[in-house]
């Protein structure tokens, strides 16, 4: 639709004559013409003020928009950090975790080492535990190539939605341009200033719209890719809660043991 | 007065803190267990910290953390450490406004956190020093460091939606110091990151860089309130801002 905002919602007897008024001027000058062109003009006037209006206050509307949408984009990226330096965190955990395994490895052969001789002699035919290799490095997620090629496909699109508004802008113009021939010279000339200010006024409200579109576009990456990585943190914390269960015991185990040496 | 109970509490843990440290390095000390009365040690000093903290006693607070630091990276506990380097920094930040102490605690603890690969939280702390760096007008390095950040950024899933945020503070750092620096900062930058030229802080900067050329700072001044009334401008950036467009009004009036 080229007017976001066609029902005026002030004029509501003017609802059927502010749709024709938008393509052309002629119904209500007919109409008004008896009563001399003063009325309707005034009439026109006001409701082409009334269109101006409510341009402009879609054109605002779509600036404060914008604004939310970065700033909700601005709080997903401190979130996505937040979650990144998380889930190190879990990572070192995790090797940590590891390190502990190894350590109650090798108390566990010292213990069975002291408890008897045969158990040290068990232990010297075992060998010593080998160290596990510390665990790579989690590749980098796959999706991010399909998403730098989801966002330049996004541009060209961009590039295409572009052309097709030079066709809105001319149904502005043919039906300002209409009005303002039927008219006389005076109203002609105001006509034509106003259908500048409303050109302006469409013509930043697309590119609004344009940016909002871009930022709503990140903003949906943006989650999704919160999406997969707190899936992926989560399935790292189930895995740890039953490591730290099993090395609990392993490590009361342990204590026993040595309890029951001395 | 609760301070002075919580300044009472506060020296009692320094000191049973120190006996053990005294006994832990002695023979007996070493033999039965050392490490574990270090442990408490550093415990006792954390948690006397707290309390010299509530009691507002920074400077003996401030001791207490560096006593208990000592202690960790004797035992190789760089994390542990780095985060009570940050803790000592903040005080330094807010309370004993003393920023190239903070500064340097700061970058400390980025040091501990890279040595343990945790390069967010390295990151973290390093795009602090960055921003008091900048503040106090040492440009190369809070450039090298924004860059570093805004590279690594750059690769992630997640990051790379900050990492537009991080060229732009180094370009502004680039712009506080040469125009030209700037310029090719950002060609740069958008090579590295064709996602940066399609971002609202590529587009602002570009204006004005070209506002800077023309020497037109009412050019310069509107791009700024543009920009504002989207997206506002935090205390930092408003800083660098009015700072560039100090050196456009100081050129206009050498000119004349």
């Amino acid at each position: 639709m080229a007017y976001p905002k066609s029902h005026n919602p002030f004029a509501d007897d003017d609802d059927e004559d502010f749709k024709p008024k938008s393509r052309g001027f002629g119904d209500n000058n007919d109409d008004d013409s008896d009563d001399g062109l003063t009325d309707a003009e005034k009439r026109q006037r006001y409701l082409q003020r009334e269109v101006i209006r409510t341009a402009q206050s879609a054109v605002d509307s779509s600036y404060r928009s914008m604004g939310l949408i970065y700033e909700s984009e601005k709080m997903g990226v401190e979130t996505a950090e937040e979650l990144v330096r998380q889930g190190e965190v879990l990572k070192r955990t995790d090797k940590m975790m590891d390190n502990m395994d190894q350590d109650l490895k090798t108390s566990q052969r010292h213990i069975s080492s002291i408890k008897s001789v045969w158990g040290g002699l068990v232990n010297y035919f075992k060998g010593k535990p080998e160290t596990k290799p510390p665990p790579e490095e989690p590749k980098a997620y796959q999706a991010s190539e399909k998403l730098q090629s989801a966002m330049s496909g996004s541009r060209e699109y961009e590039d295409k939605y572009q052309a097709s508004h030079p066709n809105l802008r001319r149904i502005n113009t043919e039906g300002f341009g209409g009005a303002t021939s039927m008219d006389d010279g005076s109203s002609r000339q105001n006509g034509f200033s106003k259908n500048k200010h409303l050109k302006e006024a469409h013509q930043t409200l697309d590119n609004n719209l344009d940016d909002m579109s871009d930022g709503l576009k990140r903003l949906k990456n943006l989650g999704l890719g919160l999406q997969s990585e707190i899936e992926a943190q989560d399935d790292s914390i189930d895995s740890l809660l039953n490591r730290v269960d099993k090395m609990d015991m392993k490590i009361h185990n342990t204590n026993q043991q040595i309890k029951k040496l001395k | 007065m609760d301070n002075s109970g919580k300044e009472k509490e506060a020296m009692a843990l320094m000191a049973e803190a120190e006996t053990k440290v005294k006994s832990s390095q002695s023979f007996f000390g070493a033999l039965f267990g050392g490490s574990s009365k270090l442990e408490e040690a550093c415990d006792l000093y954390v948690r006397a910290a707290n309390s010299y903290k509530m009691a507002k006693n920074w400077c003996e607070a401030i001791n207490c953390l560096n006593r208990a630091i000592e202690i960790y990276t004797d035992m190789g506990r760089f994390t542990i450490a780095a985060k009570h380097h940050i803790t000592i920094a903040e005080i330094y930040e807010t309370d004993l406004v003393d920023i190239d102490k903070a500064i340097a605690h700061y970058e400390q603890a980025a040091d501990y956190y890279k040595g343990e690969e945790s390069t967010s939280s390295a990151n973290k702390c390093l795009l602090k020093v960055a921003t008091y760096a900048a503040q106090l007008e040492q440009y190369p390095k809070a450039i090298e460091i924004y860059e570093q950040v805004g590279c690594h950024a750059m690769d992630s899933t997640l990051l790379k939606y900050s990492a537009k945020d991080h060229f732009f503070k180094a370009a502004l750092c680039h712009f506080c110091v040469d125009m030209l620096n700037a310029k090719l900062a950002v060609q740069k930058y958008e090579e590295m990151f064709p996602a940066f030229s399609d971002s609202r802080e590529c587009k602002l900067l570009k204006k004005l860089l070209d506002a800077y050329e023309e020497q037109n700072v009412d050019a310069y001044t509107d791009s700024v309130k543009e920009y504002d009334t989207i997206s506002r401008l935090d205390q930092w950036l408003t800083t660098m801002l009015l700072r560039i467009k100090k050196t456009i009004q100081d050129d206009e009036s050498d000119l004349r």
